[in-house]
């Protein structure tokens, strides 16, 4: 039976789907936290985990410096895109260990696309971000921009739960993952929203006033 | 005057066509000026082209459904959108773009015979809410371009978001029959279009990668199978890498130039290649909508393999719908245009046939599947 399944989609192009199910998530996950450019970093260490933009703050430092804002942008990218990566091989590691069922591969495959609707919402919200800095003076406010961000979290975290616990059902139920190994999955996601949102996704108003100063500061350098 | 079906379809062919035409050049152009009622031809259009076997007998019918934008046309000739003063020249060959069909349509006649079955009452609704939303997205989508704002984007993230990780639950991949524009546009214009695509078919491998990754086949799948096609994440990766680059996201003309770029596509891809190929939305819904909640049933004791339902033109992403039996096909975007082009009652229906149910429920407990009756290819 397992032959019988494999012939129908093993074809030339099929190893390099594979690979790319993992990286193009990977990188649309992570490019999020390398975005962040010097006026808005500090918003986007109270928006999302901190240690995350640091890590892809100190990659931007190794890449090469550039003056070009397109360029600036590329490795700003996948200097985030490196994190995302990164934090794709441990939550692996763990699906894996719950999955039991599939190489490590098909693992790091199955988390990956489960990201992808997290990996949405992580570039909006950085987009969003930006743009919305961006455009200040144009009716919007430091105090609104960071307002919106406060009194978003709540939304935020239903959303981000919602998405991602359905992303985990219906691809654990397209790829066979029955019984007990499907709870096993969905405990794993449950576990990584909750070390996610413990480490810092989403502005608290401590943070918010915190960030406030700054950001007015950043803005009149602007 | 004579309005025989071809001639119906040419009518509103290209009268959308020419809406698209001055849509674009109002649009793109420094002029920034868009007329409300080139819109409404959008919706004429495309509704008399889904209902083209209806309407072409009935052509004063049809051009009472172009008043629409002519009226509209007439009451916003002071209030356009536009950034200027408005343009004359554009607002009368916005006229003209709905006067023509309406009056070649209300001053004609037509020797068609209404087809014998009646359209399904699903099918109408269903292209009424294509049409709309259609008419909905361009108005968004130009208002946003014209005003120089940007759309929400929090809020468009929601929605790509919910109708890829949610909706496909509960509605199988019905956003991709129904709502969506680019497919709103490749529906009514592949049908009425017959010249031959230049891409009929991508390059084999290409095809055979595609049609046997997950979001394309029914059922579960090995943990060791492709789940997307090796195009979209070809094309996807340097889509976003561009959009990040070069800071799009925010540009007010990206989305616009996006879209109407796909619309542009399909016309060169064969029906719904863009869809199969392409689209990661389509793709992320074939995944989820495994046992959606509302979908089609085929009850196999009642078909008499006439093949109707798997011809040329009845399926959009060309499913035999003989070959699937309690599994919903990964592919299917519940236009129900099998459930119209099947002749027999019974065949293809909302709920399952008790015999069919029991048959199912025999098999489950006995792990005996009953043959098909016909060997067909696979879906």
């Amino acid at each position: 039976m397992a032959e019988i399944a494999e012939e129908r989609y093993i074809t030339p192009l099929a190893k390099w789907s594979r690979v790319l199910e993992i990286f193009i998530p990977g990188y649309m996950f992570g490019k999020a936290w390398g975005i962040a450019n010097e006026h808005t970093v500090d918003l986007y260490r109270a928006i999302f985990p901190g240690f995350l933009i640091d890590m892809a703050e100190g990659m931007k430092g190794w890449l090469i410096q550039t003056d070009s804002a397109p360029l600036e942008r590329l490795f700003s990218t996948c200097s985030g895109a490196l994190v995302g990566f990164l934090v794709i091989l441990v939550l692996g590691a763990f699906m894996h260990f719950a999955l039991g069922d599939r190489k490590y591969i098909d693992s790091l495959r199955f988390t990956s696309i489960t990201l992808i609707p997290l990996a949405v919402m992580n570039g909006t919200l950085s987009h969003v971000t930006n743009t919305l800095f961006e455009t200040l003076g144009g009716g919007e406010t430091i105090e609104t921009l960071t307002k919106s961000a406060v009194d978003s979290p709540t939304n935020q975290i239903r959303m981000f739960c919602v998405f991602y616990m359905l992303a985990i059902w219906m691809l654990g139920k397209r790829t066979g993952v029955v019984g007990k190994r499907r709870w096993f999955v969905l405990l794993v996601g449950i576990g990584f929203l909750a070390a996610y949102f413990y480490l810092g996704l989403g502005i608290t108003p401590q943070e918010a006033a915190e960030v406030l100063p700054k950001m007015m500061a950043a803005h009149g350098q602007h | 005057m004579m309005i025989a079906k071809q001639k119906f379809v040419t009518i509103n062919k290209w009268a959308v066509f020419a809406a698209i035409f001055l849509y674009l050049i109002g649009i793109f152009s420094p002029l920034k000026y868009l007329q409300p009622g080139l819109l409404f031809v959008f919706f004429a259009g495309f509704l008399s082209l889904f209902h083209k076997d209806y309407l072409a007998p009935k052509p004063r019918t049809a051009g009472m459904l172009w008043l629409l934008p002519v009226w509209i046309t007439i009451f916003t000739a002071t209030t356009p959108l536009t950034t200027g003063n408005g343009n004359p020249l554009l607002f009368l060959l916005s006229l003209l773009c709905g006067l023509i069909p309406c009056i070649l349509l209300l001053t004609g006649s037509s020797e068609e015979k209404m087809p014998k079955r009646p359209r399904l009452k699903i099918v109408v609704v269903r292209t009424i809410v294509q049409s709309s939303i259609f008419v909905i997205w361009a108005s968004l989508t130009s208002y946003c371009f014209i005003k120089g704002t940007r759309p929400d984007m929090l809020f468009w993230a929601a929605f790509h978001v919910s109708t890829v990780a949610i909706f496909p639950v509960f509605f199988g991949r019905a956003i991709c029959g129904w709502i969506c524009p680019n497919a709103t546009m490749q529906d009514a214009l592949y049908k009425n279009m017959t010249f031959k695509r230049p891409i009929e078919n991508l390059p084999r491998a290409i095809e055979a990668q595609s049609s046997t990754a997950c979001m394309n086949i029914s059922g579960k799948v090995d943990a060791r199978a492709p789940l997307f096609p090796a195009t979209l994440l070809l094309s996807w990766f340097p889509m976003f890498f561009a959009e990040t680059i070069w800071d799009l996201t925010g540009v007010a003309w990206y989305p616009i130039v996006f879209m109407y770029g796909l619309i542009v596509l399909s016309l060169v891809f064969k029906w719904r290649k863009m869809c199969t190929h392409f689209c990661w939305l389509s793709s992320y819904r074939g995944i989820g909508c495994h046992n959606s909640l509302w979908r089609i049933r085929y009850n196999r004791s009642q078909c008499k393999q006439c093949k109707v339902c798997a011809a040329e033109k009845a399926c959009p992403f060309y499913i035999d719908i003989r070959n699937q039996d309690n599994e919903m096909p990964a592919t299917c975007c519940l236009c129900f245009s099998c459930m119209e082009a099947c002749p027999f009652e019974g065949v293809i229906t909302y709920t399952r046939n008790p015999v069919e149910k029991a048959r199912l429920k025999l098999e489950a407990k006995t792990g005996i599947i009953e043959p098909k009756p016909e060997a067909t290819k696979a879906a």
